[in-house]
């Protein structure tokens, strides 16, 4: 309801607009753009140099779905990102790169990337614009240099075209293609799961969601924090006691980040498994075990003793959990592969 | 579910910032610019013979011999020092240095303020607010391999090749780090020869040449044996560049 009064105000005030710039009365469609939640804070992603606009998002579109960013032409972005697992990979713990080669983590989902101060699950990449440099040059991952993608679209006169498009002039590099890609990603937001349109008063939730959510208030939510379910910090999660991944010590070189890893965002979390940064526990029965009964003493001290829950709270907690699947999310046309 | 709109709102900053940023840079005085040449050569340990790529050299401190087959490292936000203590900034001034690219060690920067200088500031590596400030271009550019995608940060000193001494034969050595104690991004001053003042009238070229030296590297961290490999911010790539850097001197200015 609120959302179709916005509409019809958008609709107003682009009228409004036109009226007095032009004052022509063809019909206009609103602003391409990135329409942040109202209820989500202030997004971090700053680049003043790269407004967002419909050629720009549909480059980096082409760029995200594109196999001739990797090696051999084999695998792209969505091969360990695919919309229909909320941009996680197809449910294995750890993905496979050009020749079959498998990367050190489980490949995250990207959810609401505009809000997201650090990349990656140590948080080493510090800026949107620079974080596909990783995963294409990766040489666990699409094994590309990135001189060699910049020359790979510089021969398809496709893309040169798009590029002008986009940029004005049908130069290629790397800024221009992150700063596509950006666009792309800035719009992959996901703020229309049922638990939103509870929150509108547009959706009830059973007994169980709802109990489900109280307990996940009282256990979770100090880290898993509305309305991105996260707060971005980085924690020990107690399933080690001794770390094969230093995590967050690996980029800060403090030894008490050692073993520290991104809380992630559990929207579509039904979708996202295998969980934890290694991809080790597939169900959310599994996961809800460990912060229940076996957590290491090493743990966040902001969950100083296991929960202890009864299986009961644990089916609560994910029954209400699977409230945060965004179904309009993963079936948005516009994020999808595009026909060619 | 309420929503707005930001774009119009980003491409409005995105206008006024450019437009800003151009407004800072340093308008040509009415008397006319020259130009800035600035080259660097590259010396080998005590001896000061010249250093050349791709041939053995001896370490008279450490004793290994080293052939090197990449040299790269970054200089940045050069700064012209006047008669009055007041500096021209020359704008977006990144430049990578590749040995095995004889043009690059010779860096040509137009539009000089005509003044009266007296010596030249160089920031050793890249500023830090470049190396988290997402995709940049030119010398900066990811494409250059010169920039850490899991670890943001540029490598403002890369140096490759073989050793004996070596356990493995090879020895790599990726430099960078730039805050808090991990820094290895250093500003140095340097006043021309014996106090002399130069001055630049239109169309003037000031040739300014420096000296760095390549065996500095292992000047305090000993033989390629102590650690072949240096491939993240640390301890070491501070060590590495602080002797690196603070080598580096003017040698003429004309």
């Amino acid at each position: 309801m609120n959302r179709l009064l916005d509409s019809i105000k958008l609709l107003a005030l682009a009228g409004g607009f036109h009226f007095f710039s032009s004052c022509s009365y063809e019909p206009e469609e609103p602003a391409f753009g990135f329409y942040p939640s109202r209820n989500f804070p202030p997004v971090e992603y700053s680049s003043p140099r790269n407004p967002i606009t419909r050629e720009g998002f549909e480059l980096g579109r082409d760029l995200f779905y594109e196999n001739g960013l990797s090696l051999d032409s084999s695998i792209n972005c969505s091969s360990c990102h695919a919309q229909t697992h909320a941009f996680a990979d197809h449910n294995v713990p750890l993905s496979a790169g050009v020749g079959g080669k498998l990367g050190k983590r489980n490949s995250p989902a990207l959810i609401n990337l505009a809000w997201m101060p650090q990349f990656m699950a140590d948080g080493g990449i510090v800026h949107l614009d620079v974080m596909p440099l990783a995963p294409i040059t990766d040489t666990l991952e699409m094994a590309l240099p990135m001189q060699m993608a910049i020359d790979r679209l510089k021969c398809d006169s496709e893309y040169r075209s798009k590029f002008e498009k986009a940029f004005g002039t049908d130069t290629i590099t790397s800024q221009r293609i992150f700063f596509a890609m950006s666009q792309f990603m800035l719009l992959m937001v996901s703020d229309d799961s049922r638990f939103d349109k509870y929150l509108e008063g547009e959706a009830l939730l059973s007994d169980s969601e709802r109990r489900g959510y109280s307990l996940f208030n009282t256990h979770c939510a100090n880290c898993h924090t509305e309305p991105l379910f996260t707060d971005y910090s980085y924690e020990r999660n107690g399933i080690d006691s001794e770390f094969d991944d230093l995590g967050r010590g690996r980029i800060t070189l403090d030894p008490a980040d050692d073993g520290k890893f991104k809380v992630p965002t559990l929207r579509n979390v039904e979708l996202t498994y295998p969980y934890m940064h290694d991809g080790r526990f597939f169900t959310l029965e599994e996961v809800l075990d460990h912060y229940s009964d076996e957590v290491e003493p090493n743990m966040s001290h902001r969950l100083p003793q296991p929960l202890n829950l009864t299986s009961a709270e644990k089916e609560d907690i994910i029954q209400f959990l699977k409230t945060l699947t965004d179904y309009s999310f993963i079936s948005d046309p516009k994020l999808a592969e595009p026909r060619r | 579910m309420k929503r707005f709109i930001l774009s119009i709102g980003v491409v409005a900053a995105a206008l006024s910032f450019s437009s800003c940023s151009t407004e800072e840079e340093p308008t040509p005085s009415p008397s006319g610019t020259g130009t800035l040449s600035l080259n660097f050569d590259y010396v080998w340990a005590m001896s000061s013979m010249p250093f050349e790529m791709e041939t053995v050299l001896y370490h008279p401190m450490t004793g290994d011999s080293l052939t090197y087959t990449t040299f790269k490292h970054y200089v940045s936000n050069v700064k012209l020092i006047a008669d009055d203590n007041s500096t021209y900034d020359v704008p977006e001034s990144y430049h990578l240095i590749d040995l095995m690219d004889e043009s690059s060690t010779s860096i040509t920067i137009n539009n000089i303020p005509a003044d009266t200088y007296k010596g030249i500031m160089i920031t050793f590596g890249v500023d830090s607010a470049r190396n988290v400030s997402g995709s940049q271009t030119g010398a900066l550019d990811p494409a250059n391999e010169m920039f850490w995608s899991w670890n943001n940060g540029y490598i403002m000193l890369k140096a490759e090749g073989t050793s004996p001494q070596s356990g493995t034969g090879n020895f790599v050595y990726h430099l960078g780090g730039f805050a808090g104690q991990i820094n290895t991004v250093s500003e140095r001053s340097f006043d021309f020869p014996n106090g002399s003042m130069i001055t630049i009238d239109n169309n003037d070229q000031l040739n300014v040449t420096m000296q760095a030296n390549p065996a500095r590297l292992f000047h305090t961290y000993g033989s390629v044996s102590n650690g072949a490999m240096v491939h993240m911010p640390g301890p070491a790539a501070v060590m590495m560049t602080a002797d690196f850097n603070s080598w580096v001197r003017l040698t003429d200015a004309q």
